[in-house]
Parts: C-alpha cells; structure tokens; sequence
C-alpha cells in the first residue's frame, strides 16, 4: 500500500502499519520461527520504522519493501543474538498452528495447511524466506531483490526455484 | 557465460508469470498453484491478537522512549556510544584544534616576510606617532644618569659617560647608573641625539625649513645642514646646536615634522673634565697673583723685565685655559642634534595621520582575517579529509561485514 507523503506523519504511518501488521508478523515469524521473539521483532520493526519515517526515500523503492527491510535486519540480530546466547537444538512448537491443527483435523483444508506447513519446514531457511517475502508479503520481484539487496533477476530465479521446491515438497509422500 | 542479474531463462519467466497470475488470483492461473498460494496463505502464522492490542497502543503513542525497552539495547549502538564516537570525534576535534593552533601561531609570530614587515610596523607604529616619540625622547632624559644628574652632586673625577639610545624598532637601553661619590661640584653632562625624519618626497624642503624654525625658537643654532631637494624627494642633514634644558622639548617639537625613522639619544658625563679645566685655570690666576706679587718686590730692571715676560706667557695660559674651560661648559650646556632628512624612507613607511583606522585598514585587516581562516580551514580540511576517507572506509567495511553477519546467521537457522 503506497501512502502519500502529503498526509501528516502519523496518519501515513498508521496507515502503513494497519496494512502491514499481520505481513510483517508472519514474515518475521518465518525467520525466527518463535512467536515471542517474532512478536518482540515485529515490534521493532514498526519502532525503527517509526524513528526513521524521514530516512524513507519513494526513489529507492515502495515504502512496503523499506518496511520489510527493516524487518528482515531485526530478524536477522535476533538469530544471531540467539546463536550468541543460547543454540536451539530444536525449533519450538508453534501453539498457534498446532491448535489450528488440532481444531481442524477432519478438515480437508486444514489437512492441506499441514502439508504446507511440513512442506515449508523442508525448505532452507532463505527459501522459506522468500516464499514468506512472496506470499505473505506480497512483494513485487523488484521489491525482494530491494529487501535481499540483490538483482531482481537473481530474486526471480530464487523465488522461481523456492515455490518449486516447496511444489516438490507438498507433492512428496509423508 | 550467463550475469547473475541477466534476465530469467523462458521456463523460470513462465513459472513467474504463473507464480504471480495464482498470486493475483486470475482464472486463468495454475488451479494448483493457486491453491498452493491458498494453503501457504492460510498457514501464514497470524499474530496474537493480544500483541497486536498492545502494538496499535504502542503505535498510536508515538512509541513513547519510557516504554522504550522491551528489548536490550542495540550491541552496535553500544559500541558506537562508547567507543565509535570518542574514538573518531575526539581524535578530530583534537586534529583540528592542533592545526588551529598552529596556524594561529604561524599567523602571529610571522614568517619570512611577514616578520618584517611586522618589525618594519611596530617600528612606524613605535616612532610614526609624533607623540610617542616625544615621550620616548622626554623618558630618555628622565633616566638616572642623565639631565637629572646635572643638579645632583657630582661623582668626581670616576664620572663615566651614560649613553642611551632609543630608535625606532629597539627599546631604550638602561642607562648607566653613576657612582654616588659626594662632590660640591655641580655635574656637567653632554648630551646628543641623532633624528631620522621621512618626510614625503614633496615635504622634504618644508621639513628642513621646520627644523632651522624650531631650532631658532629653542634658542639654538644651526652648526652645519647640507640640503639636496630632486623632483622625486631629497635629502637633509643638520647638526644643531639646541641648550640642553630644551632638547627634550626641542626633539618633540622636530619630531612632529614627519614621520621619525629614528631617534637616538645619548649623554656623556664630562664633570671631571670641565673641573679639570677649570683648576687649570685656578692655577693659572694663581701663577698670575704670585707674579705679580713678585713684580712688586722686584728691585733690578733685569727681575722687572723677566717677570713681565712671564706675566704676558701667563695672560695666553690663562686666555687658553679659560677658552678650554668655556668649551667645556659649552658641551654642557649645548647638546649637539644631527637631523638627517630622507623621503626614501617614505615609501617603506606609513604616511602622517596613519594613526586613524580607515576602511584601507579595514580592508587590509579584513583580508589579512580571511588569509588566516584560509589557511586555517586548508590544515583543517588537510587532516580531516583523509580521516574521513578512512571513516568513509571503516563505516563501508563495517557496513559489509554487518551484512555478512546476518546472513551468516540466516544460514545458521533451520
């Protein structure tokens, strides 16, 4: 959602930030792949994102790709914070899709949702990133190669070759 | 060979264009895909919707600092408080100072030429002012030793000559204090001076015409001037003859003529010559009275005739002791002034009235300002520029090995 830069300072922001709360969560969530420190993240996205509104420059890209740059360099610390402090030798549970899991079970949909859920866990972590990048945020090629700092050729060859591995893994036998 | 960032090949740029028609949720989109899309969608994971309660409170305030702390702060921010900052700032405010300093400095004790031209200023500013110089002449006759010491007992025959000197440029020499031996006789002093004047080239004629009035009005008189006026200047020189109670006065007088180049004082004590003098005199008026005495008593023609021969070789003594007498008293009581007029030290030389600060100055100072701030800002940006290219430097390494160490944490996670 490109805001204009006309309408005061907050009101652009919360704007931005209501069109892109549950994107960013769900991004970050994917990096870090723990709901606490996704949502401590997620959290300092939008404060960095709010402190540095006038470092944002509509030349250098969409204000949804800064955003999810921003979001990225937070998860990125986070896990290596995480691998100084303590190594997880197992990623914790999500509470949140093992209930919907459970909610679900004899629903053909949330069957599906576990297939893609095991599919993502086989992919490399960059991989699930950008599947997150391209599905959950919503971004343009152009935009992820703006938030990896790579071509945007390059992006779509990697975003190509994710959803095809995630295709793979979805149609693999359990 | 293919570039990295070349264009995707056909089958990558049709899985794309399918990717992003299931993403748009088009018809005529892959239906597997497009509910691949629909499954990783819904498996999104969602947030809390207690977080979220609490980040819409945290954004609508603004993300007030007092709340600021959910997390620790940032490691590099840390580093970069203690240690980036004083390490770069403080190693270039101190680079900067120094080099203020130094400029500073070179800018105030001069070089090269400025330093003389500097040495060639406080010597006009010293003697320019007529009344400076006055002063200075009057503060030389002040000093111990010296007019002073006319009216104060005499040190006998172990007087010695006090000279000072005082020129533009140099500062008055101490005089040479004399031995207090207690005498009767007054003290005789001589005294001279030597004056360099440099009057413009047209004012040279006025100027030697001021030095005969002001002489004449002290009482004094012109020994010798010699004058040769050109189209383009001239020169002057006098030897004055001026009563030495009003040399002081008489100096000040000639020092507002022109500029002073120079100006040179000095007195010599000649107490024991002019007592010298005059006992030779006693002695012969003494000579005198006994030969006369003796002329008296005389009997023969041949006595009478030999004294008168020796009271006539006795009048010459007496004349030529009283005439080297007169010429001590003389020296005392006449101090001897050579004036040397020249206008070609006009040029080198501030013109009269120069005491007032006019825009001239205004705008030579103002240069002069602007010289130095140059030069001030050139050491500045001297050392400052190659700090920060290495600053420049340091943040793009730091910059890159920070990117590295993200992604490396990236392909550390599963």
């Amino acid at each position: 959602m490109e805001l204009s830069t006309s309408e005061p300072t907050t009101a652009r922001f919360d704007a931005l930030y209501r069109a892109t709360a549950s994107d960013v969560f769900a991004y970050v969530m994917t990096l870090v792949r723990d709901r606490a420190s996704a949502e401590d993240v997620t959290a300092l996205t939008f404060e960095r994102a709010y402190r540095r509104q006038a470092s944002f420059d509509p030349g250098k890209g969409s204000q949804r790709a800064w955003l999810f740059g921003i979001a990225r360099n937070a998860a990125l610390d986070e896990l290596r914070a995480r691998k100084r402090t303590t190594a997880l030798l197992a990623d914790p549970e999500d509470p949140a899709a093992a209930s919907d899991a459970t909610a679900d079970h004899d629903d053909d949909a949330a069957v599906r949702r576990a297939t893609v859920r095991a599919a993502l866990a086989q992919l490399s972590p960059r991989e699930r990133e950008l599947i997150a990048l391209k599905f959950h945020a919503g971004l343009s090629n152009v935009e992820i190669a703006k938030v990896l700092g790579i071509s945007a050729a390059n992006a779509g060859t990697r975003v190509h070759r994710a959803v095809t591995r995630l295709r793979k893994a979805c149609h693999a036998p359990s | 060979m293919r570039r990295r960032d070349a264009l995707p090949d056909p089958e990558v740029d049709h899985g794309l264009r399918e990717l992003e028609a299931a993403l748009a949720g088009e018809p005529a989109a892959d239906p597997q895909l497009t509910r691949l899309v629909a499954d990783v969608r819904a498996a999104a994971p969602a947030p809390d919707p207690r977080f979220l309660a609490s980040l819409d409170a945290r954004v609508h305030a603004g993300f007030p600092r007092e709340e600021d702390t959910p997390r620790r702060p940032s490691r590099r921010a840390a580093l970069r408080a203690r240690f980036l900052r004083p390490t770069l700032l403080a190693p270039s405010a101190a680079a900067t100072l120094v080099a203020a300093l130094v400029v500073v400095g070179i800018a105030t004790s001069g070089g090269g030429d400025d330093r003389t031209d500097r040495g060639s200023a406080s010597s006009s500013a010293a003697a320019s002012s007529s009344d400076e110089a006055a002063k200075a002449g009057r503060t030389a006759t002040m000093a111990p030793g010296a007019a002073r010491d006319e009216a104060a007992p005499s040190t006998g025959p172990g007087a010695r000559p006090a000279v000072r000197t005082q020129s533009a440029g140099t500062t008055a020499a101490a005089a040479v204090p004399m031995p207090t031996v207690p005498s009767t006789t007054p003290r005789k002093v001589q005294r001279a001076a030597e004056l360099t004047l440099t009057p413009a080239p047209a004012d040279v004629q006025d100027t030697a015409d001021g030095v005969v009035r002001e002489t004449q009005a002290a009482g004094g008189y012109v020994q010798t001037s010699s004058i040769r006026t050109r189209e383009d200047g001239g020169t002057a020189s006098f030897t004055l003859r001026i009563p030495s109670a009003k040399l002081d006065d008489t100096l000040a007088s000639l020092s507002k003529l022109a500029h002073v180049g120079s100006l040179s004082q000095s007195s010599t004590d000649i107490t024991a010559q002019t007592a010298s003098a005059a006992d030779r005199l006693s002695d012969a008026r003494a000579e005198r009275r006994a030969l006369l005495q003796a002329l008296g008593r005389a009997t023969t023609d041949r006595q009478i005739a030999s004294l008168k021969a020796r009271l006539r070789d006795n009048r010459s003594e007496i004349a030529r002791r009283q005439g080297a007498l007169d010429a001590q008293r003389r020296r005392a009581d006449l101090a001897t002034v050579a004036v040397e007029i020249d206008s070609a030290g006009q040029a080198a030389a501030p013109k009269k009235g120069d005491g007032a600060w006019t825009p001239r100055d205004a705008l030579h100072d103002a240069g002069r300002v602007l010289e130095v701030a140059g030069g001030v800002a050139l050491i500045a940006l001297a050392v400052l520029a190659p700090l920060a290219v290495l600053v420049g430097l340091a943040a793009l390494a730091g910059r890159a090995v920070r990117r590295r160490r993200r992604e490396s944490a990236l392909d550390g996670a599963r």
